[in-house]
This record gives structure tokens, C-alpha cells and sequence, in this order.
């Protein structure tokens, strides 16, 4: 890795992760703030949810028992909205990372300096990481905060369990965004393809699940393979498709990386 | 050991050509002239040389390193000016070169960025993307050689450059040369090349057609003579003139032979006006070339 390098990209990319971050973070802290209001209709919610089309609720990931706590409150919007906003930020960040040098024409610029294509590439995924993990934490950090302030009881278990479903999800897209850069024309404006990738995903899925006739659809979606799920008042996720995942994402990694250390920089 | 070495460098894009067999080597001190027309191969092989692209075939050295597999130490020796200048629009000039200079560990770069922008009349807190285009070539010149470079690559160097920054660059040019710095100078500008060069290679169509001294080639290059004489009257034409067009008393032909017995043929002719021009590179491709 090259200071240099890391540095002067962590700078570039600041405007970015603050907008993001700020959007994550004051969506987090919204949702949670307006739980106490949902919580004091109670019985009301509970009925309302009961009287949600069964397609629709098992598509979105909701019950009776789903708005009953902080927690099944935080769940739906985590999984429905925070996955998909911190998707699109880090996959079109992968995305552009490195792509943008090429598309903008400063490849050659970074790339005449006495340092190796792989330190470029290798600086910029570890940018990446860096910018990935700061824009996650503080959200998780942020969701920590507002439960404490807005909820009654916290599992924290499960909160745990939903942040790390989340993680293994945006770092799939993460990995899908650097390696569709890898291979698509640099002239390209990844952030339609980045969209398409994260939305195209859930709402496969959710379709999926709605009904039974296309619920061969899910199979597409890494959503099918990591779904949350509530038993004897456990939140898990299956071990063996997280692994596989984030197997999947390293692998992508991989691909990208060597692409780009072959990949003629034309001007 | 050369400053520069290609050996039997080739370069493919799928099917299409971009060079081959380029092959030449630039002595250590020496300022090599690239000639080409647009298209030619020129570019190709600077990329190649860099490491920008991937060579299909054959090697390139720079002071014994091998680009493709001792990259970073090449580049490390050279300084390069790109022919279209493409930075990061969000930095200033000031943040650009400093950014270059920390790649080098460049020990003295806030005064020599300071020296080589007052020399150049760069504004240096301005953004790039609101600099002239000739704002942002004098920025690529000044990281060309910041960071002292034994081995200078320049292509298409004075492209948006005022006749007076050309000079300066060509004196700062000649200045390094003289410290010993080698310089491979890229052009389809035959002046340039001819005021700043002691060999030059020429390509065509991916290949090397000729390796020559400036003064041989210049020996060699044909001139566009085009003059008007007093009267309408049939002109004999001087031993070396071709492609003779007459409309009336107007005349313009080739000519390619020694200067002196054109001006002695010249003043022998009752002439109103005259114009000698220095063709092309096309011209002088078809003229000497290509018979």
C-alpha cells in the first residue's frame, strides 16, 4: 500500500462519505425516532399488520410481532431501506474507485509514477475498506444510540446479528461494483448498472417470496441466501450462505484486481 | 548502457496494429527526436514504454530497467509530459505538483514548484479545472521535471503553449539537456525537432521506417517553393524541383537539394514574390520515402 496514494484518496473521496454517511445516519436516527409513537398505538398496530396482504408481508419481512419492539420496528427499515442506501454508496464507490482514474483520464497521471499497478489497486481496495467501514460504523453506532434513547427493551443480540446480515450484503454489492468496473467500457456512469444491481436484487426477492410461482426468481438474489430469521426468540442467519458470500466477494476482488493489472490504459 | 532501449516492440489491440518491431535505442545525454504523422504509432509506443499499455511482443528498457518487469524503477528515472493533459480538476496546480513531488520524495519541492511556476508564469492556487488548456500544459510540463529526471518523455510537448512559454521551454529543455538529462521528444512538428534534436526515428504505419541525424534528414527534406514572377514566361526549373504547377505568372513546385543552389537559382529570376515553406511530414514521407 501507498501512504501517499491512501491519503490523497481518502481526501478525494471525503465530500462523498460525509453525504452518505450523513443520509445513513440521519435516516437511522429518523426511523428510530418516531418508534415511540408507533409503540404507544400498540394494539392497533398489531391489528393493522394482521390485516396486511400475507404476500405482502412475507415479501417485506413483516408480522404482528414485527412493530411490537424496537428492534422488529428497526428491522424492516434496516433491511428495507439502510442495506440498499449503504449498498449504492459503497458498490459506486467500488465502482469508481478505481474506474473514475481511467474514465477521467488521470490513470495515466497515478499510473507514470514510480509505483506498480498492484500497490494502486491494492491502496485504492484498502480506500475502499477504509471508507466502508467508517460509513458502517458510524451508522451502527447511530442505531446503537437511538435505540438506547428511543427503545425500552434492546436486544442486543440481535442487533448484532442484523448488522452483521447487513455487512455481508453491502460487501457482496461492494465487490460486484468493483468488479463490473473491471470489465465495463471506463467511459461508462457505473451508477445506473450500481442501482440496477441493489434494487434488482430485493425486489427479485421480494417478488420472489410474494409468490409461489416465481419464487425460482429468489434464487438470483443474494437476499435469498441470507435471510434473517426469528426462532424461539433468536434472531440468526445461516452461517453457511454468509460464509459463501463473502467467499463470492473476495473472489470478485480477486477477478478485479487482476483485470486491472492487465488492462490497457489507452487514453 | 542506453538511456533508452526497444527490442522488437510490438504492440496489438485484438487484430488491429498499433506497432511493430519498433526498435531503436536513445544514448544516455542524447535528445532523440519521434517523428510521425497522426496515428502512425507514436503514442503506442510511449504508452508501451511507460507500461500504460502491455507489450504483445519484444522488451523496452529505461537506463536498464525493464519496463514490464522493473517498472517502478524506470519510472522512477523519467519525467513525462503527456500530449493531452488530463489531472485531477478538483486540485489546484500547488496541490498537483506536490502530490507528484511526494511519488518522488522530491526534498526541496515547495521552492523549486515556487522557481519552475514563476518561470513559467503558472498561477498556482487556482484550480486546474478553470485553467486555460496552455495553464494546464505549462502545469504537465513543470511535473515532467520537477522531480530531476535523468530520462525526459515528451509527447507533442508545446501543444497549447504561446510562442514565448515555447521558448522558455525549449531553453529549459536545453538547459536540462545540458546537465545531462536525455530527452525523447515526440512530435509531427519538424522545427521542433530540428532546433532540439541530434537523432530522430521515424514511424509510419506502426514501424520504424528510418533512423537518421537531423542533419542528414535536413539534407534530405524537401521545401514548397511558391513564387510570382514580373511576367507570364516559361521557367526552367532548378535540378531537384518536382511537381511544377504554373498559373500564369504564379509557379510552386517541390525541391529537394542542396539550399544554397536554390537561392542562387532563385536570384537569377525576375521574381515579384517568393515563399519557402517547410512541408509536412506527409510530404516529406511521400517526397523521400515512399520513391
Amino acid at each position: 500500500m501507498n501512504r501517499v496514494l491512501y491519503f490523497k484518496e481518502l481526501k478525494r473521496n471525503r465530500k462523498n462519505a460525509l453525504i452518505w454517511g450523513s443520509i445513513v445516519v440521519a435516516f437511522t436516527f429518523l426511523i428510530l425516532s418516531i418508534y415511540p409513537s408507533f409503540s404507544e398505538m400498540g394494539e392497533q398496530m398489531t391489528q393493522l399488520m394482521s390485516t396486511l396482504p400475507e404476500e405482502y408481508a412475507r415479501a417485506f419481512g413483516m408480522d404482528e410481532g414485527t412493530w411490537s419492539s424496537i428492534i422488529g420496528f428497526y428491522a424492516t427499515y434496516y433491511g428495507i431501506y439502510i442495506t440498499l442506501l449503504m449498498g449504492i454508496f459503497t458498490a459506486s464507490t467500488g465502482a469508481t474507485i478505481v474506474g473514475k482514474e481511467e474514465r477521467d483520464g488521470t490513470s495515466e497521471f497515478l499510473l507514470t509514477r514510480p509505483i506498480s499497478r498492484g500497490t494502486v489497486v491494492r491502496t485504492k481496495f484498502a480506500v475502499l475498506g477504509t471508507l466502508f467501514l467508517l460509513v458502517y460504523s458510524v451508522q451502527t453506532l447511530f442505531a446503537v444510540l437511538g435505540m438506547v434513547i428511543f427503545g425500552d427493551q434492546v436486544e442486543w443480540s440481535h442487533v448484532a446479528t442484523m448488522h452483521v446480515h447487513g455487512f455481508v450484503l453491502v460487501s457482496f454489492f461492494t465487490a460486484a461494483g468493483v468488479l463490473m468496473s473491471a470489465f465495463l467500457s471506463p467511459k461508462l456512469n457505473y451508477m445506473g448498472p450500481v442501482v440496477g444491481m441493489i434494487f434488482g436484487s430485493f425486489f427479485i426477492d421480494a417478488i420472489s417470496k410474494a409468490t409461489e410461482r416465481v419464487s425460482a426468481l429468489g434464487y438470483i438474489s443474494p437476499y435469498h441466501y441470507l435471510q434473517l430469521q426469528a426462532e424461539g426468540g433468536e434472531l440468526t442467519i445461516s452461517a453457511v450462505p454468509s460464509a459463501v458470500l463473502l467467499i463470492l466477494a473476495g473472489g470478485m476482488l480477486a477477478v478485479a484486481y487482476n483485470r486491472y493489472l492487465t488492462r490497457d490504459i489507452v487514453g | 548502457m542506453h538511456a533508452i532501449e526497444l527490442v522488437g516492440l510490438t504492440k496489438f489491440y485484438g487484430k488491429h496494429r498499433g506497432i511493430e518491431d519498433v526498435e531503436f535505442s536513445v544514448a544516455s545525454g542524447e535528445v532523440f527526436g519521434f517523428i510521425g504523422p497522426n496515428g502512425a504509432g507514436k503514442s503506442t509506443a510511449i504508452r508501451t514504454l511507460l507500461g500504460l499499455l502491455k507489450p504483445t511482443r519484444g522488451s523496452a528498457r529505461i537506463l536498464g530497467h525493464d519496463v514490464d518487469k522493473e517498472g517502478v524503477a524506470a519510472r522512477r528515472e523519467v519525467g513525462y509530459l503527456p500530449s493531452e493533459v488530463d489531472f485531477y480538476p478538483e486540485m489546484s496546480s500547488r496541490e498537483l505538483l506536490q502530490y507528484h513531488a511526494d511519488f518522488y520524495d522530491v526534498k526541496d519541492a515547495t521552492e523549486r514548484i515556487e522557481e519552475l511556476a514563476t518561470y513559467f508564469e503558472l498561477a498556482l492556487d487556482r484550480p486546474i479545472d478553470d485553467l486555460s488548456y496552455g495553464n494546464k500544459k505549462k502545469c504537465a510540463i513543470i511535473q515532467a521535471v520537477l522531480h530531476k529526471p535523468k530520462v525526459l518523455i515528451l509527447d507533442e510537448p508545446t501543444g497549447g503553449l504561446d510562442p514565448l512559454m515555447q521558448n522558455r521551454f525549449f531553453e529549459l529543455l536545453e538547459s536540462l539537456n545540458k546537465q545531462g538529462t536525455t530527452i525523447f521528444f515526440s512530435s509531427h512538428i519538424l522545427s521542433e525537432i530540428q532546433r532540439m534534436c541530434d537523432r530522430a526515428a521515424i514511424i509510419r504505419d506502426g514501424k520504424i521506417t528510418a533512423i537518421e541525424d537531423i542533419t542528414s534528414l535536413l539534407a534530405k527534406q524537401m521545401k514548397k517553393v511558391r513564387l510570382v514572377l514580373d511576367q507570364e514566361q516559361k521557367l526552367t526549373l532548378p535540378e531537384g524541383a518536382q511537381n511544377h504547377h504554373e498559373t500564369g505568372s504564379k509557379h510552386s513546385f517541390d525541391y529537394v537539394g542542396p539550399t544554397n543552389a536554390l537561392i542562387a537559382w532563385l536570384s537569377a529570376q525576375s521574381i515579384t514574390d517568393v515563399t519557402l515553406t517547410e512541408p509536412d511530414l506527409e510530404s516529406i514521407f511521400m517526397n523521400y520515402y515512399q520513391r
